[in-house]
């Protein structure tokens, strides 16, 4: 039997039109059956959005999408993937995020939101979808407002942040900035989970859309198709989840979050440091998820664990930090950030990093962009590295979209053209995360070769390079190109099944965990899919976007690495960038 | 010969008043392996998943140690 046409799932597709502010529900088109998360919105984008367009005007789209199983019983399964051309790039974007609102919309029976055409009155408008429908009212109250102060304000205003979800941009979308994100609610209603990457909050901003509230209240649970094999699915999961070092209760990522990576990656000379110039930052021990548990329980008197940032999430690695009164500063400071404005900034003072996170949570921005924009910006002379009290101010010109604020909203290659940089961390203009390629070379040819530009999610050889997670590799060692290949595909279809990205770590160690995850897929949909499809799957999803980048123009020439990391030995290992260009143009040639 | 040693994450040296990662300078007789640190530090050898010496990782626990050398002990993590 064809596994394609097995789907028992009747979902539909919400239309938003900006242009008339019009809603439509529409049927799930019999090819997008079997098609849920980044497979979703990757393939609407490939085959609704002209590639050729301009990402801020009329005819891009964003399309929300939860996975397979977001809004079932599985574990760690609430996520949203949010696509879209990137403004940010000019080629495809998905970015996904934890939160009950992908959940919401899942139990809505709504596989895919699509917001199209461009509202034409200079006004932002608030969505409101539930069990009856679609509407519209106008979001001019929380225009220029802080994100908390506007999340909060209109979940009260929906019946309370036990039975919604809000979706929303910040500032920076509202003026279009291309480091601008898409901002979800977490399990308690904070502002602050982010579809971060790639500017799509730019694009919703562009077309007057502000927020998206999600009431599920009435709505039926998620049909599955076959009960049984979509338990033994759910059970195997999260059998490894609990066994596993890394995801088990008071394991590595509950107990000090992903910041746990701080140290980790500076002991292996991979901590991008002051703009990429050192693997090493002397600051590290200070800023680690370690400091984090250990402030937290100077400042509140007792241990912290993180808490789960979406419902149903059994990993739990969501952190908080606290002010020397004992409140609460900002959730949550993963090790994006914290590398971010920590050791690319050369600021090793968790208060001060806590404040650049929060600040960049309440004016809707990508925290790994901004903090690659700051390392930018001290080089062309706007601040000194480690100088955290103007690192601030800079992000508040930002928040007042200032001239200067404007060019740093819109990134660090934009940043570094307008101060005459030339080292700028960046691939296909999306700001490089915080692993060095030059020190973990498979990370390096992924960033190289990625659709979206530089990003570690999309496939993260960091497990086996560095972490020892399945294979034990010489992060040194510069022929990674079938790993990055491989990982690449498994994590896009790992980013369709609506799991979070982090059940990686316990499901390629334990092998009936990925059995389970594949089990859990094939019980909603009615699918027969085994492990072969994971690998089918994830190349369709990268076909996809391949091919819409090539329509958008990319050539072989944007895979490539700034050329500084080809010239600039990196201390401790004082290597440089060498792996060859046939390497790279080979991840993808099969 | 002494060894500069940091213990991170959950290996942090609990009760000694240090932080996860504060050096720590432990003495070995010469030639002394990774396996024979973990002793010394009476750290059961399965509890510490990553080795990182002088910047490189280390998954031979046979392999010597030199006088002077950065030893970074890790437990299972993992993050993004
Ligand atoms: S593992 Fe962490 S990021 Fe992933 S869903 Fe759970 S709390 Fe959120």
């Amino acid at each position: 039997m064809d596994p394609e046409r097995t789907g028992v799932r009747m979902d539909r597709m919400l239309r938003v039109n900006m242009t008339d502010r019009s809603a439509t529900f529409e049927p799930l088109p019999a090819a997008y059956r079997n098609r849920a998360g980044r497979w979703l919105t990757s393939s609407i984008v490939h085959d609704e959005v002209p590639a050729s367009c301009h990402p801020l005007g009329p005819n891009n789209k964003v399309i929300f999408s939860p996975g397979f199983v977001t809004g079932t019983a599985a574990p760690t399964s609430s996520r949203i993937s949010v696509g879209g051309k990137s403004p940010l790039t000019g080629g495809i974007k998905e970015a996904n995020a934890g939160t009950g609102w992908g959940r919401r919309l899942a139990r809505l029976g709504i596989r895919a939101l699509v917001v199209e055409g461009q509202s034409t009155d200079n006004r932002f408008w608030l969505l409101k979808v539930d069990t009856k429908g679609a509407t519209f009212e106008p979001a001019d109250p929380w225009v220029g407002k802080k994100l908390s102060e506007a999340v909060a304000a209109i979940a009260a205003k929906s019946g309370g942040k036990e039975r919604v979800d809000v979706c929303a941009i910040g500032v920076a979308g509202e003026h279009r900035m291309g480091a601008a994100g898409v901002c979800f609610t977490d399990r308690e209603g904070r502002a602050s989970r982010y579809a971060g990457r790639g500017g799509l909050g730019a694009v919703l901003g562009s077309k007057g859309l502000k927020a998206i509230v999600v009431d599920d209240s009435g709505a039926a649970d998620v049909p599955i198709a076959d009960k049984a094999t979509f338990d033994s699915g759910r059970k195997k999961l999260a059998a490894a989840l609990g066994e596993h070092a890394i995801t088990k209760p008071k394991g590595a990522l509950n107990s000090y979050g992903t910041a746990v990576l701080v140290n980790i990656l500076n002991e292996a000379g991979g901590l991008p440091t002051r703009n990429f110039r050192e693997g090493r930052f002397e600051g590290a021990a200070k800023i680690a998820g370690e400091a984090i548990f250990a402030g937290n329980k100077e400042r509140l008197g007792h241990d912290l664990y993180n808490h789960p940032c979406s419902p149903g999430c059994i990993i739990a690695c969501s952190n908080t930090w606290h002010h020397k009164d004992r409140s609460e500063h900002t959730s949550c400071i993963e090790y994006e950030s914290d590398w971010a404005f920590g050791a690319d900034c050369g600021i090793s003072d968790l208060d001060q990093i806590a404040e650049l996170n929060l600040l960049c949570n309440e004016y809707g921005l990508d925290t790994i962009e901004i903090g690659g924009t700051l390392g930018v910006a001290a080089e062309g002379g706007l601040w000194k590295f480690g100088d955290g009290k103007r690192a601030i101010e800079l992000v508040h010109e930002i928040d007042k979209a200032t001239p200067l604020g404007r060019i740093l909203g819109n990134g660090a290659l934009i940043t570094g053209r307008a101060f005459g940089v030339t080292r700028v961390p960046h691939v296909k203009g999306q700001s490089m995360p915080a692993y060095e390629p030059r020190a973990v070379k498979g990370i390096g040819m992924t960033y190289a070769v990625s659709t979206m530009g530089a990003d570690h999610t999309s496939g993260y050889t960091i497990a086996p390079e560095i972490l020892g997670v399945s294979g034990k590799l010489d992060p040194l060692d510069p022929k990674k190109t079938d790993l990055a290949r491989t990982f690449q595909y498994a994590t896009a279809f790992i980013d369709s099944t609506g799991h979070c990205l982090f059940i990686a770590f316990a499901i390629l160690d334990i092998a009936s965990g990925f059995e389970g995850v594949v089990e859990e897929c094939s019980g909603v949909l009615g699918t027969k899919w085994t492990m072969d499809d994971v690998g089918r799957i994830g190349k369709a999803v990268l076909d996809l976007e391949l091919d819409f980048n090539r329509r958008a123009g990319f050539t072989a020439a944007d895979d490539r690495l700034p050329e500084f990391m080809s010239r600039e030995p990196l201390p401790p290992h004082n290597g440089v960038w060498d792996v060859p260009d046939a390497e790279i143009d080979k991840v993808f040639a099969s | 010969m002494i060894v500069e040693v940091r213990r991170y994450a959950s290996l942090g040296a609990s009760g000694t008043g240090q932080l996860p990662g504060d050096p720590q300078d432990v003495e070995l007789e010469d030639g002394a392996t990774i396996a024979r640190l973990l002793e010394e530090l009476a750290l059961p050898p399965e509890a510490v998943h990553l080795v990182i010496v002088d910047g490189r990782i280390r998954h031979d626990r046979e392999e010597a140690l030199r006088h002077g050398a950065r030893v970074a002990l890790f437990p299972p993590v993992g993050g993004g």
